[in-house]
């Protein structure tokens, strides 16, 4: 029963399915999605651990792969980090209590004069479904509030976007703010004009071309 | 065929056409705000670029938020960075169907409308391009873009009438470009490119279309720009009926010229920041002279970069990339 359940809730988050409601994808249309399905796994006697484990995190791995080979594009793969949120929300008393361990935190906010979210979010949503706990700063974020959520959250990975060629250079400043006050801090940095020289040059110790290739490096840090 | 194509299909040598107005703003001494919202500088700055750069052709200034504008979005006008929408204008069935559908005397519309007439006017020695948004890239900025993209599935009859509102719109503003005298449009639509091919063509293609229908002829050149495009939707670019394409440097030029028929124009596509605003003189050559022997043979290849060239890019790697390309066509 457990094992059929976390199946279904896989499926659910692999093709996009939210909820009961929701009509994708079509040949799922009518019945139960992602929330439902957590829902009556938990009441069923399925642990948290097993369905973050055994049924989010391997989806949300599967849909980053067929990302990164073209095979699905960012409509989908924003309905299947939907699907994997509305799994999420019975999961949080768990996170809460402790019961359920994530793999680790992960600070991520756009960086300040920068007021574009879109790819930010995409892989906030994306290093949530991996199993990492997600303190999302928003856009526009100063130096001060990534040295602040560093200092508040001393073990975190941060993340930093950027959008715009005149905003990038702005990434430098933040990565040095962070390694003053905490030089073993990783910081990984993305965004469209940005490149894997770049971030070698502003001092970061990781670059995401594509979600999956941060996904990769996190997980290479937990390894 | 227009005029401007066949210039183009008949060239014996390799054309550069880079997307640029920002050198232009830069040597003025003004401000990206001030040419983005006042047309008289906007035009200059084209008038620049055309006096100071061999290329065949120059533009406006791919300017992605004033579209949004005019039906009401919220701008952020940054003094040396191009606009950006913020906030949400519409989000559902009612708003949508609430939305007016703008007139041409809205926000800054009639400033790019006086740029352009005042470059089509004066500019005597190159083509003219008016620039615009694309459908879907505009319906994106006015409903979110996560949401809207999330909503050609969950909500596609909101977001068909959204991009019926936003076609309706881009029709009457080409028609009014074409009317100030320009050579054609560069339409941008680079949201279309996170979008499948079979996406593409019923939320960008379809509605791409009935703007070059109305507009494009033998004298109005529509050039369909997608630079989110990777290799995945160029059919759907192709369906548009636009007579010349333009892609960004993620994708792979010769498959596109395989790809594309002889007929339509493929233009593109050197990173406009890895190569020609980080680059070094040496870089900028050695990435131009590549992308010239991988396209040579082909006349409907037009050089360039693969997306408006962003502010403060250096002068002397533009003039490189031109003293590249003219001296590997002799």
């Amino acid at each position: 029963m457990s094992s059929e359940l976390l199946t279904k809730l896989s499926e659910c988050v692999e093709f996009g399915k939210i909820n009961l409601a929701s009509p994708y994808p079509p040949q799922m249309k009518g019945l139960p999605g992602a929330d439902e399905i957590t829902k009556e796994a938990l009441e069923s006697g399925v642990t948290p651990g097993e369905i973050l484990n055994d049924a989010l995190i391997s989806a949300m791995n599967k849909v980053g792969q067929k990302f990164s080979e073209n095979k699905i594009f960012v409509p989908q793969m924003l309905l299947s980090a939907k699907a994997m949120g509305a799994s999420m929300i019975h999961l949080k008393p768990f996170f809460a209590n402790g019961s359920v361990q994530r793999k680790g935190v992960f600070i991520l906010g756009t960086v300040f004069g920068d007021l574009h979210d879109i790819g930010k979010n995409l892989f906030g949503m994306m290093v949530e479904g991996a199993g990492w706990e997600v303190i999302d700063l928003g856009i526009d974020v100063k130096i001060e509030k990534f040295v602040e959520a560093v200092k508040q959250n001393p073990t975190a990975v941060v993340g930093i976007s950027a959008l715009l060629t005149t905003t990038m250079v702005n990434m430098k400043p933040v990565i040095e703010a962070i390694k003053a006050i905490s030089p073993d801090t990783k910081v990984i940095v993305g965004g469209a004009p940005l490149s894997s020289d770049f971030a070698a040059q502003i001092g970061a110790d990781g670059y995401g071309k594509n979600p999956q290739e941060g996904i990769v490096w996190l997980d290479k840090l937990t390894a | 065929m227009s005029n401007f194509i066949n210039q183009i299909l008949q060239s014996e040598k390799t054309l550069a056409f880079p997307i640029m107005t920002h050198p232009g703003i830069e040597a003025l001494g003004k401000t990206v705000r001030e040419a983005v919202s006042d047309g008289e500088i906007h035009y200059q700055a084209i008038k620049y670029i055309s006096e100071h750069f061999d290329t065949i052709a120059c533009t406006s200034i791919m300017d992605l938020t004033v579209e949004a504008e005019a039906f009401g979005a919220i701008i952020n006008l940054p003094e040396h960075e191009v606009p950006s929408v913020t906030g949400r204008l519409v989000n559902d069935l009612k708003s949508v169907g609430s939305l007016e559908v703008p007139t041409l005397d809205k926000g800054r519309i009639p400033q790019y409308l006086l740029a352009n007439k005042l470059a089509a006017e004066n500019i005597r020695s190159k083509p003219v391009f008016s620039g615009c948004i694309g459908p879907f890239s505009l319906a994106g900025r006015l409903y979110d873009m996560s949401e809207i993209l999330m909503d050609i599935y969950i909500e596609p009859d909101v977001v068909n009438q959204l991009l019926e509102k936003c076609t309706e719109f881009l029709v009457n503003y080409c028609r009014a470009l074409k009317a100030t005298g320009t050579t054609g449009v560069i339409i941008a639509e680079p949201a279309a490119g996170l979008l499948s091919d079979d996406d593409c063509m019923m939320y960008s293609t379809v509605f791409v279309k009935q703007i070059v229908d109305a507009v494009q002829d033998d004298n109005f050149t529509v050039i369909l720009h997608n630079c989110g495009n990777t290799g995945h939707c160029t059919n759907a670019m192709i369906a548009s009926g636009a007579r010349a394409l333009h892609f960004g440097n993620a994708i792979n030029m010769e498959d596109v010229l395989k790809q594309c028929p002889e007929n339509v124009v493929v233009i593109g596509n050197l990173n406009p920041v890895g190569v020609f605003k980080q680059g070094t003189e040496s870089s900028v050559r050695k990435a131009t002279q590549k992308l010239m022997t991988e396209t040579a043979g082909y006349k409907n290849f037009v050089i360039s970069s693969g997306c408006d060239l962003p502010p403060f890019v250096p002068e002397e790697n533009i003039r490189v990339f031109l003293e590249t390309v003219k001296s590997n066509n002799v």
